[in-house]
């Protein structure tokens, strides 16, 4: 509500009077006792198993989960200090079994597990920005290996995606921009031990925020640039690792491209559709906005957007894809998360099932009126949730929650 | 559009130029020192050349800053050289202001609840090249008018805090002032109104050596209307309509900015008064929605009594929090995604009290101390950063410094040509009795 310039200036001079009795501010997110308790749910609510089971001292970041052990980074720590948190989360209420402090990092921002499960992968920011890698040997117990960085990484490392290409182990790293414009770095982990720079190149306006990669080929959120599609190998273009060779690009409705998710559908054998995540400016804690946008690649060499899905009031952040159930979970910040079905043909729809994305006039497929979203979580607490990550694995699907910890929920059948 | 913004550049150099040449155009602008010219005396003005240095050395002593420190940290603050002037009778006006503040205060100026720059409870430092602007003025009938280029202020808000009665700029000096832009300006006045409008380059400096970007220039405009409806009282109101001032690139949120005030100087400068309520509005472009709103207002001032000035500053203002560095007076810059961690309002009141000049050779020092006592809380129940436990309660900060000059100080910061109207410089700030109280500048 705003208020007019005279209440203001009232409300100073009975400041100049009691300037000394400060009230004491609202409970913020971080006091709140138990953030579990339900309130009343909606009819396509996700079944919540549990939430973690501590009062984080930090802001929860990312989460990832391999096996029964799950992983939590923290966001703007207020030393240079940052936690990664350890959770056994076989039960359905997750326990934090350990916590590993990274020095000269005030955010994790992301995580991630090799595929083979043997290594845990960190990425560090602002200055002196990282790689750090763990040995899951224990995968409750992390045990440093090495860290990678250099002057290239050192703006700082906002994400780090983990793949493989032609048997060989690479993390794609998105780097800050800081005086110098963002860049993507590529280096060889196969060896964790001993990390290599393969690549790098100057990219996004201004962020090179997230990665994707699949059967060697690399997707890129570059913010106001779109999305971009780079051969590594599995394009047919003769590109590599440490020599990509463009296949396209396309500007998403609003840009401010942040993470993708190319689906490839085990039951149907579709690869057509790439999701992309668009985060528009939001509060932490308090609002948040920007919509998924669905883009056709069935032709990477001019892929183009087909679809969308909006959340009146609430914002995209990352995805994570049941892609043998064709379910597409997306952490949406304040509007907890949202399971999409995302099967079948989502560029078709009737009239009535169009609209535009906010501050555009084009008209493209909504999911919302094509009855695909499915159900939402966490929106039925009797407490906010501001969503950060989101995965999907075994049935079970786990959330990062920037107020309140890490939630465990069941995963929505079709 | 480039061609559009150089055009408009252009312009503004040929109006410069034909104003300095022009027939028509008469001197408006007296000599300088102390007190502001009010532009509409008709009195002819020979060529002249004002300099002006000063430096305050300064120790701040802050209880709960950033983190719940307590800090005690001494600088050399505000230290300038100020050059004003004109040219050709008159009809051509310059100001330059040089800040050394990069040298000295390179990690800021403690000062907490400050913010802007990638600088948060410290005071970024300025730029090096604070202020060039060249004016060409003139006159038809009763409308003076003038036009002005450079790098300077935008005319937008109320002055710059350095010619305020006090050390410590106000939490809002991001909200209530634009500066250290590339711009053009045109002024109009007509007997006691005054009209501003401006094209600059919305782009904030990143450091105490950035230049205005080129491809910035003209993507920004603002507009100031001002009344003096009697000696010593002025009333303003302005707009502005920034693009991405803090992504240099373009890509960032933009702003809208509005500011209201009255200001009131006796004649004699030894009193003192000025109320402002300004409110700046991020914008996402892309989605074309406001995405975050900041308020403030303002009470200040300042009387002489006896040999010592005293002055009394109340203030409100809406800060946006964003992720800090491992520094925590540091944030990102540019900032990571277009996300805050919150809006923290805050709650000031200062006093402060300047003693009597002594003099040095060519140098006069003025002495003072100030005292803020400040309050922050989230404006947001659901905001994520949580002011009491990120300082505790409660804040205050104590300084004791000298402002150091040599000349006399310039009467006001923040508005050329016909747009600056006539006043003293204020006598808080440290006026020397060997110079006329009364001085005259554009």
């Amino acid at each position: 509500m705003r208020r007019s310039p005279v209440s203001l200036l009232l409300a100073l001079v009975a400041f100049g009077a009691g300037c000394g009795g400060d009230s004491p501010s609202a409970t913020g997110p971080n006091n709140q006792v138990n953030p579990c308790p339900a309130a009343s749910s909606p009819a396509n609510a996700m079944t919540v198993l549990g939430c973690g089971d501590f009062k984080p001292k930090r802001i929860t970041g990312e989460i990832y989960v391999h096996g029964t052990m799950g992983y939590s980074t923290t966001w703007n720590n207020a030393s240079s200090t940052s936690a990664l948190y350890v959770w056994d989360v076989a039960a359905n209420v997750p326990k934090l079994v350990d916590s590993v402090l990274v020095d000269g990092a005030s955010t994790l921002g992301d995580v991630a597990v090799t595929p083979d499960g043997k290594y845990l992968v960190v990425a560090t920011e602002y200055t002196g920005g990282s790689i750090v890698i763990y040995s899951l040997t224990d995968p409750r117990k992390p045990q440093f290996v090495t860290r990678f960085s250099n002057a290239e990484t050192n703006p700082g490392v906002h994400t780090a995606e983990i793949g493989s290409v032609n048997g060989r182990l690479y993390a794609f790293l998105c780097v800050d921009p800081a005086g110098t414009p963002a860049k993507l770095v590529i280096v060889d982990i196969t060896n964790p031990a001993a990390p290599q720079q393969v690549y790098s190149r100057y990219t996004g306006a201004p962020y090179v925020h997230d990665t994707f990669l699949r059967d060697g080929i690399l997707f890129l959120g570059l913010w106001n640039a779109g999305v971009a599609i780079w051969d590594l190998g599995g394009g047919g273009l003769g590109g590599t690792p440490s020599n990509p060779v463009d296949i396209g690009s396309v500007q998403t409705a609003n840009g401010h491209v942040h993470n993708i998710w190319w689906l490839k559908d085990p039951v149907t054998g579709s690869s057509r559709y790439a999701f992309i995540g668009e985060e528009s400016p939001g509060s932490v804690g308090t609002s948040s906005s920007g919509d998924i946008h669905v883009v056709d690649v069935s032709n990477m060499a001019a892929p183009r957007e087909v679809a969308f899905y909006t959340v009146p009031g609430a914002g995209t952040h990352n995805f994570s894809v049941d892609e043998q159930n064709g379910i597409l979970y997306a952490a949406y910040y304040n509007g907890g998360v949202r399971a999409l079905d995302v099967r079948g043909d989502l560029g078709t729809c009737t009239a009535a099932q169009k609209s535009s994305p906010v501050n555009q006039s084009v008209q493209l497929c909504d999911l919302s009126k094509m009855g695909r979203e499915l159900a939402v979580g966490l929106k039925d607490r009797s407490n906010p949730v501001f969503i950060w990550g989101v995965q999907f694995l075994n049935g079970s699907v786990y959330a990062s929650d920037m107020l309140n910890g890490i939630w465990k929920l069941s995963a929505v059948s079709r | 559009m480039p061609t559009t913004r150089a055009h408009l550049i252009s312009a503004s150099l040929a109006l410069v130029a034909a104003m300095s040449t022009g027939r028509e155009a008469r001197a408006q602008h007296q000599g300088h020192a102390g007190m502001a010219m009010d532009s509409t005396r008709p009195s002819p003005a020979p060529n002249s050349l004002h300099v002006m240095a000063q430096a305050i050395p300064v120790v701040t002593r802050a209880h709960n800053t950033a983190g719940r420190r307590d800090l005690t940290e001494g600088y050399l603050a505000q230290w300038v050289a100020m050059g004003s002037g004109r040219l050709l009778q008159g009809h051509v006006l310059f100001d330059v202001t040089l800040n050394g503040e990069g040298l000295t205060l390179r990690r800021g100026e403690l000062s907490t609840g400050a913010f802007g720059e990638g600088f948060v409870d410290r005071r970024h430092p300025h730029t090096y090249l604070h202020e060039l602007i060249a004016t060409g003025v003139g006159r038809a009938g009763a409308l003076g008018y003038s036009a002005s280029i450079g790098r300077g202020f935008v005319p937008f808000g109320t002055d710059d805090p350095m010619m305020r009665p006090f050390e410590k700029y106000p939490i809002n000096h991001h909200l209530s002032q634009i500066l250290e832009r590339g711009l053009a300006i045109g002024a109009l006045r007509l007997g006691p109104a005054i009209l501003e409008a401006s094209t600059f380059g919305g782009d904030e400096p990143t450091s105490p050596g950035a230049l205005p970007r080129r491809d910035r220039l003209g993507d920004s405009w603002s507009t100031r209307f001002t009344v003096l409806p009697f000696t010593g009282a002025e009333l303003q109101a302005s707009y502005a309509n920034l693009r991405s001032p803090e992504q240099p690139e373009g890509f960032g949120l933009d702003q809208r900015k509005q500011s209201v005030s009255g200001r009131f100087v006796s004649a004699n400068g030894k009193r003192y008064l000025l109320g402002e309520w300004a409110r700046t509005d991020e914008r996402d472009r892309d989605r074309d929605i406001a995405v975050f709103g900041y308020e403030t207002a303002l009470l200040e001032g300042a009387a002489t009594l006896g040999p010592i000035d005293i002055g009394l500053r109340l203030e409100q203002t809406e800060r946006p929090e964003e992720e800090r560095l491992a520094d925590p007076f540091r944030t990102p810059r540019p900032a990571s995604d277009l996300s805050i961690a919150g809006i923290t309002r805050w709650r000031t009141a200062t006093a402060a009290v300047a003693f009597p000049g002594a003099t040095f050779g060519p140098l006069r020092g003025y002495p003072y101390v100030e005292l803020e006592r400040l309050a922050a809380s989230s404006r947001s129940p659901t905001d994520i950063f949580d002011a009491r436990q990120f300082y505790g309660s409660p804040i205050w900060m104590i300084s004791l410094g000298v402002r150091i000059r040599y000349g006399v100080m310039h009467p006001r910061m923040g508005r050329y040509g016909v747009a600056l109207p006539g006043g003293p410089t204020l006598h808080a700030l440290g006026v020397d009795p060997r110079q006329s109280p009364v001085h005259v500048g554009h």
